[in-house]
């Protein structure tokens, strides 16, 4: 935590993207308060209107409001992707830690496990298990959970490998400690701001993965304002109605590439192996 | 350094981005002297030219390639084709063919009477769908006539035979692999290369209905509407099919295109579950979800004029008193009335949450919807927003093309949506039979929403039994308007359907019948 307190202080891209992801958060929270439209409201005799002062970025296909619904939209894509990498994180990086402290048996199961499913493409694996559980949110978590956790448990496996060598746990183990109390005072806090940092910086690719998730209809359901699923109901008018298209990738590219480097810039701050 | 690096890396992209989009945009104006290659792209569901297997006998006629014994014309009138005209003897169980005497495969054979009993033959040998449209008795040949027996009396017995299933085809010829070469048939084009993706076909010389405006087609399959749409503005096709409502309007300029639109004879029908204990075994609660929806916004603003609101169970493009029925039609969009049902029959939001309910049930109802068709969904939302005006929970279900036939056999659903032909061999009968009538023990397995009336059954039976046109007329009439009253199922609207082209073709007009796409009406323009 000092750490990152520092790195506000003396790292500026650092402290400008941590400022940007504040201010994404911030959309995300007050979205309610700033729209001028209920995102969900249709009128549709107002269908397909153009861009105008009345509405920023138009009006959709059901004459809902363009802008209103990006805002929205910007609290399903950051939340449910904090919630997807959360997710990721906690069941990647508990198997990796067991395999690697206990190895055997556990070991060779949780890694083949991950052998198998790394074997496949992960978008189609996901796709597929997004399609045999049905269309939601919450699936294309698991969908995208299950597919991408393998990163994680092998990251975590490699270094508590490493540092189960090192002299400071042999020690612990000679005095009795347990394998919980060890697990927690001594692999964990090493092993975390590396996983932290990878987690931080696939935000960004996972959020793009959601958001194809949506668009090929295996993520949010109509008519949640997802940005993914928003995009493909723009796509049919991507000639006559290119605001429906447009803003919804924009907000995409922008959120993607602001947690990207804000990721980046974490990883500078928190990793002192890396030159800046 | 590393910036150095970064900069460049990312001039690079910018420069490779220029280049990819230019790309895209060539290729506009490639005149050719004298056009004797037709390009059209169309939408493309067959992987074989086999006319008995599956519904794959559409393609061979959508093509050119096939013709039946007759055909249907622009008032789904059955008109002869290869026959020249047909009778049926006095008890209506023999029919009589009479073949015209000039009509060749593109072989060279001429096409007999025997030649066309073979075909038929072979179509019922291999399809068991044909069993399902009629049953026959005997097939004989005499000369140029064909003499088909049935074991009761079929009313609608030549529309049949312009069914894609009973093209006419060379039966002698063996040496060929009909699902990747196609059939010999009498069509004015022939088949040179076949695959899902492009079809190239060249012109009959023996054709028997005069020549043959094109010496080349080539048959792009297209399926996703926006590259169709594309694809005919840079000009890579000459026309398409179904160009869908987002993109209409880019053809407007009548200096460079032409546009063929016409009502379908489809429905977007809405499958209503009404058994017992679901809230739309209600008539009330159906007549409130009718009226609460705003079909004419739908068809003129969501879908921009490219859907006519539905009303009556048949389109207006066929003659079956469209007006008259509208008229009857209770349930227009009316929000109050809506509302004002639903309270009569006994529901109310108690909980105050916005949904109705009633005995501690929400009015909730599953919508099942594919998205293969790009209207479907958005009627699907536009109901979910109207009906949840009124106090209806719609919940949305996408489910795959190929799962709707089933879950609507079991009655997985409060409503189905769904594209429906409603003619077929130029009738209404099987579609007015097929999710209204009575379903007992499957005999009527497409009525899984489990409606039933005695008094629309009755005018069924008569109505399969009835020979005479306006008598049967009447009959589909009676029909429509105890389904406009009744509710059993109803119409979100009616799709037109389009074929547009670019200037340096004429003739490319869109038929009624969906069986039609390439006929020899289609020529360069300038040709006589």
């Amino acid at each position: 935590m000092q750490t990152i307190i520092k790195g506000l202080k003396t790292n500026r891209a650092f402290a400008l993207f941590s400022g940007l992801v504040v201010l994404l958060l911030l959309i995300a929270i007050i979205a309610p308060v700033i729209s001028p439209y209920n995102p969900l409201e249709t009128i549709m005799k107002n269908a397909y209107l153009p861009p105008s002062a009345e509405h920023l970025f138009g009006t959709d296909k059901l004459g809902r409001d363009n802008f209103s619904r990006i805002l929205y939209g910007a609290r399903y894509s950051i939340s449910s992707v904090l919630m997807l990498v959360a997710s990721i994180f906690v069941v990647g990086t508990t198997l990796g830690i067991l395999a690697g402290y206990f190895g055997g048996k556990l070991d060779i199961v949780i890694m083949r496990l991950s052998d198998m499913m790394i074997s496949f493409p992960g978008m189609i694996l996901a796709i597929a298990v997004a399609g045999v559980l049905g269309g939601s949110l919450l699936n294309a978590i698991i969908a995208l959970t299950v597919v991408s956790w393998t990163k994680y448990a092998r990251l975590a496996r490699s270094m508590v490998l490493k540092i189960k060598k090192h002299d400071f746990v042999e020690a612990a183990v000679v005095n009795g400690g347990k394998a919980a109390h060890i697990l927690w005072t001594h692999i964990v806090p090493n092993i975390l701001p590396l996983m932290v940092i990878t987690a931080a910086s696939d935000i960004g690719a996972m959020m793009m993965e959601m958001a194809g998730l949506s668009f090929l209809g295996f993520g949010s359901q109509p008519p949640a304002p997802e940005w993914g699923l928003m995009l493909n109901e723009g796509r049919q008018q991507m000639q006559t109605a290119p605001w429906l298209m447009i803003f919804p990738g924009l907000a995409i590219f922008i959120t993607v590439a602001i947690f990207n480097l804000w990721g980046d810039a974490l990883r500078d701050v928190l990793d002192p192996r890396q030159e800046n | 350094m590393k910036k150095i690096v970064k900069t460049t890396a990312a001039a690079a992209m910018i420069g490779l981005l220029a280049l990819a989009v230019a790309g895209c945009g060539g290729g506009v104006d490639k005149k050719q002297a004298a056009k004797d290659t037709f390009k059209f792209g169309m939408t493309n569901f067959d992987d074989s030219l086999e006319p008995t297997e599956n519904y794959f006998g559409w393609s061979v006629m959508r093509y050119g390639l096939g013709e039946c014994l007759s055909k249907f014309d622009k008032q789904m009138k059955t008109v002869p084709c290869l026959a020249e005209s047909w009778k049926v003897s006095d008890d209506k169980l023999t029919w009589t063919f009479k073949i015209r005497d000039n009509v060749v495969y593109s072989n060279g054979n001429k096409v007999t009477g025997e030649a066309a009993k073979k075909s038929i033959e072979r179509t019922f040998a291999k399809s068991a769908r044909a069993k399902a449209i009629f049953e026959y008795e005997s097939i004989t040949s005499d000369g140029q006539n064909v003499i088909i027996k049935t074991k009761v009396p079929v009313a609608t017995l030549p529309g049949m035979l312009g069914d894609p299933l009973f093209i006419i085809i060379d039966t002698s010829v063996t040496d060929r692999d009909y699902a990747k070469q196609g059939p010999i048939c009498t069509g004015p084009y022939m088949v040179k290369s076949y695959s899902k993706e492009k079809t190239l076909m060249e012109a009959n010389p023996h054709y028997w209905g005069g020549a043959v405006p094109f010496k080349n087609l080539e048959l792009n399959s297209i399926n996703d509407t926006t590259t169709r749409a594309m694809a005919l503005q840079s000009g890579e096709i000459d026309a398409a099919v179904n160009i869908a409502f987002g993109d209409l309007q880019l053809f407007q300029d009548k200096k460079k295109f032409h546009i063929s639109e016409i009502g379908s004879l489809r429905d977007v029908l809405a499958r209503i579950n009404v058994r017992e204990g679901g809230p739309l075994s209600d008539l009330r609660v159906r007549q409130a979800l009718v009226s609460s929806l705003d079909r004419e916004t739908y068809a003129n603003v969501l879908l921009k004029g490219t859907f006519i609101a539905g009303g009556p169970y048949l389109p207006p493009s066929v003659d079956y008193g469209f007006d008259e029925i509208k008229k009857l039609d209770k349930n227009t969009y009316n929000v109050e009335r809506a509302k004002k049902l639903l309270e009569e029959a006994g529901w109310k939001d108690i909980n105050g949450d916005g949904i109705l309910d009633k005995d501690g049930q929400n009015l909730e109802l599953d919508f099942v919807y594919y998205s293969g068709r790009a209207e479907l969904p958005l009627y699907a939302e536009a109901t979910q927003s109207d009906a949840g005006k009124v106090g209806f929970k719609i919940n949305l279900k996408n489910v795959d093309y190929n799962t709707i036939d089933g879950m609507g056999q079991r009655g997985e659903y409060d409503l189905m949506i769904s594209n429906v032909l409603t003619m077929q061999a130029g009738d209404p009968e099987v579609f007015m039979n097929m999710y209204t009538r009575t379903n007992i023990d499957s005999s009527n397995p497409q009525n899984g929403g489990g409606y039933s009336n005695p008094k629309y059954d009755a005018l069924g039976d008569q109505l399969i039994k009835e020979f005479d046109y306006a008598k049967r007329r009447e009959l589909v009439i009676e029909m429509e308007k105890i389904a406009i009253e009744d509710i059993p199922n109803f119409v979100f609207g009616y799709p037109k359907t389009n074929m547009v082209s670019n200037l340096s073709i004429t003739g490319a007009e869109i038929l009624p019948c969906d069986y039609y796409w390439i006929t020899t009406d289609i020529k360069p323009a300038g040709a006589k």
